[in-house]
């Protein structure tokens, strides 16, 4: 009985959270993500990689429609969560990115308090039916992004009021708080100094115990140091994906190694 | 390569001895900043010489000379039944009011004392204001009680007699004046010498009604202002909700496509328009065809309404723009709804600049005077609008029209009450802006 658990556990473990298919995206005219096939797994953190304008974060938008806002974006192909098609007609956005959530390049708090900005998603959902609901998913979402001993006696505060590291740490708890399956992150750690992004990083390894984490970074140590996969954009292909440390030590296609290496990018 | 090392060594200079460049473009900013200080300089000139000028003229219709005598009201000839029954008193008209003042005033005279060469009962007759009468006699309606007593009154002088005491007629003036006479001003000084006629505060000039061309003394703004709060009731109810909706609807929800291009370049050509189209619009859509009544506050504010739409949504939408794209992304990325995105946190960002925007048109409407000429509002109204909503059909002025409409007439003294209606629009307008001032500080950056 135990033994089953545990093979069910490392079955979901390498189980398919994303499936792409032959993805195509343009912006008006211009061709910006070309046919690209990738499988996501669940319970990894996988890393897009590659110069900028890459398409990278156009793929990242894709997973949970932000793209839907934009209105010369247009998206072929398929995108499948737990094989059910997102860009199905019958799909609302608005459950998709309840699931997935996504985590900015700018920490982006909302200018309300640090609690407000924790309970807003559980709250639209129904997530919470009382106030002490509410704080418990506050409190769990914010230490599980690391910040609840910083900010425990001023929950009341403006989030807008927090440094840059933990306001990005704010807006992950804020992601973490809607209970999603899959967390998206678009350089998190950008906008971050050293200190703030090492934090950052711990905790994304910690996210991969409960989530589907995707991180696009620029920086390949980062990609090194968190994902367990990384893939390598290039023009808008998909040039190539696989583990992390084969990626770095053993890049089967010439132009990953001429970026891994500083050549191009 | 030694060019251009030998000619950096040739224009090694020190930092202590500015050259030529650095001489040049310091004076030229310190001209541009001489320019600026001079333009803003011109502009509180030119502010300054406007408000001395209007307050200077207008302050006078805040002030108004009456001369206080005992009246007995005569019972035999103001309730002739002996029942002091409202409705048969007001068969008596106002020109038995007149005769017992008339009565009242040469008493007071004789009883004073006061002896002026050459003075004609007419000039007696004429020192009252010929509204005066009228007020008495609304009094004595308002309460029949008081016939049969003799009561202290403060009745209006005529509008010569007061502009003797703000200046506007003289002595001499009046010796070649139809409507006055020295000797009559003579007697004015005579009875202010024995404290019977005094220059006071007159807050009648707020609460009364329009006059006509020969009782200036009576005339105020009380129709006025009602008119132009009516008109900017309707503009609240209607024009806010309206332009704000179709602010959020444009910036937010529609799709950017050929359409939305044209409504957006007609929104921005509306605002554009000239106000007097406005009004010809008003005229056809609203009383010719729509049968609405002429000078009512409903179809002035309807007009208005047209009027203030495009900037109400321009500044909105500008407010709705000004909101950074980070904060819809981030309500969007936690699943928020297109609409809750935008009433949760777009909405309460622009809200400062949304409400700056509304004042800014709802004050434009309130001193916009073409549009309303062409819809009758600058009509000769004496009776009050009813309570809204059922007064918004009924006649009224509006105070720019009012403004308008006094320096058109003859006599000087409407000059005064216009200058005097001025200061009350500005006092309005001043007040909204305070508002709007005190809205951006409240509900800027709260969180």
């Amino acid at each position: 009985m135990n033994d089953m658990s545990i093979m069910e556990r490392a079955v979901s473990q390498t189980d398919i959270k994303i499936s792409a298919r032959d993805v195509q995206v343009w912006y008006g005219e211009k061709h910006a993500i070309k046919d690209v096939n990738i499988d996501i797994l669940d319970k990894t953190v996988t890393a897009f990689i590659g110069p900028s304008g890459c398409g990278k974060s156009t793929f990242l938008r894709c997973i949970n429609r932000m793209n839907d806002t934009i209105d010369i974006c247009r998206v072929q192909g398929l995108i499948a969560l737990d094989g059910e098609d997102i860009y199905d007609r019958r799909v609302d956005p608005v459950q998709l990115r309840a699931k997935v959530g996504m985590v900015f390049q700018k920490p982006n708090p909302f200018p309300k308090s640090i609690y407000d900005n924790v309970a807003y998603g559980p709250r639209i959902h129904g997530l919470v039916r009382n106030k002490a609901e509410t704080d418990e998913i506050v409190e769990k979402s914010l230490r599980g992004a690391a910040l609840w001993n910083e900010v425990k006696d001023r929950l009341q505060e403006p989030g807008t009021g927090l440094s840059g590291g933990q306001q990005q740490r704010l807006c992950i708890a804020r992601a973490v708080a809607t209970q999603p399956e899959v967390l998206l992150m678009d350089e998190p750690c950008s906008a971050l100094d050293p200190i703030a992004t090492s934090q950052v990083e711990d905790l994304i390894d910690k996210l991969r115990a409960n989530f589907s984490v995707v991180i696009v970074t620029h920086s390949m140590q980062q990609a090194a140091r968190v994902s367990q996969k990384t893939a390598f954009f290039h023009l808008g292909n998909l040039v190539e994906h696989g583990d992390t440390d084969d990626i770095f030590t053993n890049p089967q296609d010439p132009r990953t190694e001429s970026y891994i290496s500083g050549k191009i990018g | 390569m030694t060019d251009l090392s030998a000619s950096g060594a040739a224009r090694k200079s020190s930092l202590v001895t500015l050259d030529d460049r650095t001489r040049r473009r310091n004076a030229a900013e310190r001209r541009f900043r001489a320019y600026g200080v001079a333009a803003i300089a011109t502009a509180a000139l030119a502010l300054a010489i406007l408000l001395v000028t209007i307050v200077g003229n207008g302050v006078g219709a805040f002030r108004q000379t009456f001369v206080t005598i005992p009246v007995t009201l005569d019972a035999q000839q103001l309730d002739p039944a002996g029942n002091r029954d409202r409705g048969e008193m007001s068969g008596v008209l106002t020109l038995a009011y007149g005769g017992l003042l008339n009565q009242s005033l040469r008493q007071s005279i004789e009883g004073a004392g006061i002896e002026v060469e050459g003075l004609t009962d007419r000039d007696i007759d004429d020192l009252i204001s010929k509204d005066a009468p009228a007020q008495i006699r609304n009094r004595v309606l308002a309460n029949p009680d008081l016939v049969g007593q003799t009561v202290e009154v403060a009745v209006l002088t005529n509008g010569r007699v007061d502009g003797y005491y703000k200046g506007r007629v003289s002595l001499a003036s009046a010796a070649n004046d139809g409507n006055t006479s020295p000797q009559q001003l003579a007697l004015a000084d005579a009875l202010k010498e024995r404290g019977l006629l005094a220059t006071k505060w007159n807050w009648a000039f707020l609460t009364n009604p329009d006059a006509s061309d020969q009782r200036p003394e009576a005339a105020g703004v009380g129709i006025a202002i009602l008119g132009s709060l009516y008109m900017m009731l309707v503009v609240l109810f209607l024009a806010v909700p309206i332009g704000v909706a179709a602010s959020i609807y444009l910036e937010e929800f529609a799709p950017k496509n050929r359409l939305t291009d044209v409504i957006e370049v007609n929104i921005a050509n509306l605002a554009a328009v000239p106000s007097i189209v406005f009004g010809i619009l008003g005229l056809a859509a609203f009383i010719n065809f729509a049968g609405l009544p002429q000078s009512a506050p409903i179809v002035g504010g309807l007009v208005l309404v047209l009027m203030t739409l495009p900037t109400i949504i321009i500044s909105t939408r500008a407010a709705l723009k000004a909101v950074p794209p980070s904060i819809r992304d981030a309500a969007l990325g936690v699943g928020a709804s297109r609409m809750q995105t935008v009433f949760h946190h777009v909405l309460p960002l622009a809200l400062p600049g949304i409400l700056t925007g509304t004042i800014i048109g709802l004050a434009q409407a309130l001193g916009e005077t073409a549009p309303l000429l062409l819809i009758g509002m600058v009509a000769f109204v004496r009776n009050f609008p009813a309570a809204p909503p059922e007064g918004l059909f009924d006649p009224a002025s509006a105070l720019p029209v009012q403004v308008y409409n006094w320096t058109q007439r003859a006599d000087p003294a409407f000059f005064e009450r216009a200058s005097g209606a001025i200061i009350v629009l500005l006092v309005l307008l001043l007040c909204m802006n305070l508002l709007a001032i005190y809205l951006r500080r409240r509900f800027e950056r709260r969180w």
